[in-house]
């Protein structure tokens, strides 16, 4: 089942002579309980892509569907981002002045639920990821990928089961990293839908499909079965 | 020669025969490095010869038992101790694929290096299923992780040819 659908998006930044265009028709299913990465050097397209999943941006043609919902028919985005898609990115994602469960809360305490149910949830998720523990830590009483981990849990709170994450790796070591990478696994293996911008092949590679962006273009993708040189 | 130095090293942990030693040498390694009984055994007579190790007793099913020597400790002890150089590395079949295919000026390299790095990508994801997998500990994981690096390490190299290539272009 498809989660997150984009037909033949295009993002056009400025007009004219100076107009960049970051995305060329690009086409991508995310199912759900599916890892899907996206790789590229700076500058392919790779943020903007997962800006556009998320609902953070319009594109300037082709269309984006959450579940059943086509994006350019709400008004609400920021809503629907809150109900339904969690984000991780490298790094300013907790809020320093509040505990670990705190920051997992405030996600759902915004959308209006009683403080001691956001409390019950955030205890809920940070138990799937194994990070009970760190409930009453503040985020600099944590380790880099300790935080990350919170984030996840943060973006995965609730009902929203769309995770988009861009190089939430970022400055961990290779081990640290692989644990997040573990946990995203597991989220994905547990029904959620993800999205994972990544540069590093090693990351990628837990994806259950890799797709190149190059120039705002996807080149390849690792499900299309490929005939090996004799 | 690591076949030999890995049968020595099992060795210093007791005696054993053939058959587990190929059992133990493929469970550390992962699988990575698969040995057939053939081979455990002609390693084993050539460590006789040299006298690394000497044959035992052979048990109810006719296996020989393998004990390693103080010569053989020694040897262990020696190879742990002197760090690998990689000078006589086989030459990398891609590498020369895309140096040819840059000096052919009518191959389509940027499309010889898009195919390698799906291929690439798929066999990083082998690796990492693998891994996820992986039961048997830590010598099994560090295996893998070996290989996952060096998978890795060429996607980068695929990476910056593409970047240099667009460059010249």
């Amino acid at each position: 089942m498809t989660f997150v659908r984009l037909a033949e998006v295009a993002r056009v930044h400025g007009e004219g002579a100076t107009a960049v265009h970051a995305l060329k028709g690009v086409s991508l299913e995310v199912d759900v309980g599916e890892l899907v990465a996206v790789m590229g050097p700076s500058g392919s397209g790779k943020s903007t892509l997962l800006n556009l999943a998320g609902g953070l941006d319009r594109p300037t043609s082709g269309t984006v569907h959450i579940g059943e919902q086509d994006l350019a028919t709400m008004r609400d985005l920021a809503a629907l981002r809150r109900r339904s898609v969690g984000f991780v990115f490298q790094d300013l994602n907790l809020i320093t002045s509040l505990t670990a469960a705190e920051n997992v809360m405030l996600p759902r305490e915004l959308d209006g639920l009683r403080s001691s149910l956001a409390r019950k949830e955030a205890m809920a998720v940070l138990a799937e990821i194994d990070a009970e523990y760190l409930a009453d830590r503040f985020p600099d009483e944590l380790s880099g990928g300790q935080r990350q981990r919170v984030a996840i849990a943060r973006a995965l709170v609730g009902e929203r089961r769309l995770l988009l994450a861009d190089e939430p790796t970022g400055a961990l070591d290779t081990r640290t990293g692989d644990e997040i990478l573990q946990t995203l696994r597991a989220r994905s293996d547990a029904g959620a839908a993800v999205l994972l911008v990544t540069h590093e092949p090693r990351y990628a590679a837990w994806a259950d499909r890799v797709v190149f962006l190059r120039d705002g273009m996807i080149t390849d993708t690792t499900d299309t079965s490929l005939v090996s040189a004799p | 020669m690591p076949v030999r130095h890995g049968l020595l090293t099992l060795l210093s942990r007791g005696p054993r025969h053939g058959y587990q030693l190929r059992v133990e040498f493929e469970a550390s390694t992962g699988a990575t490095w698969p040995l057939n009984i053939g081979q455990v055994y002609t390693t084993l007579s050539r460590l006789e010869r040299d006298g690394l190790v000497k044959p035992g007793e052979s048990d109810e099913q006719g296996r020989v038992v393998y004990t390693i020597t103080a010569a053989g400790r020694e040897e262990m002890v020696r190879w742990f101790s002197t760090p690998v150089i990689h000078s006589d590395r086989p030459r990398d079949e891609l590498v020369i694929k895309l140096a040819m295919a840059v000096a052919a000026k009518k191959v389509d390299v940027a499309e010889v290096i898009h195919k390698q790095r799906t291929a690439t990508m798929r066999a990083l994801q082998q690796l990492t299923r693998a891994k996820r997998a992986a039961t048997e500990g830590a010598a099994q994981r560090l295996v893998l992780d070996s290989m996952i690096f060096q998978a890795e390490a060429e996607q980068r190299w695929l990476d910056h040819c593409e970047a240099v290539l667009k460059e010249e272009r």
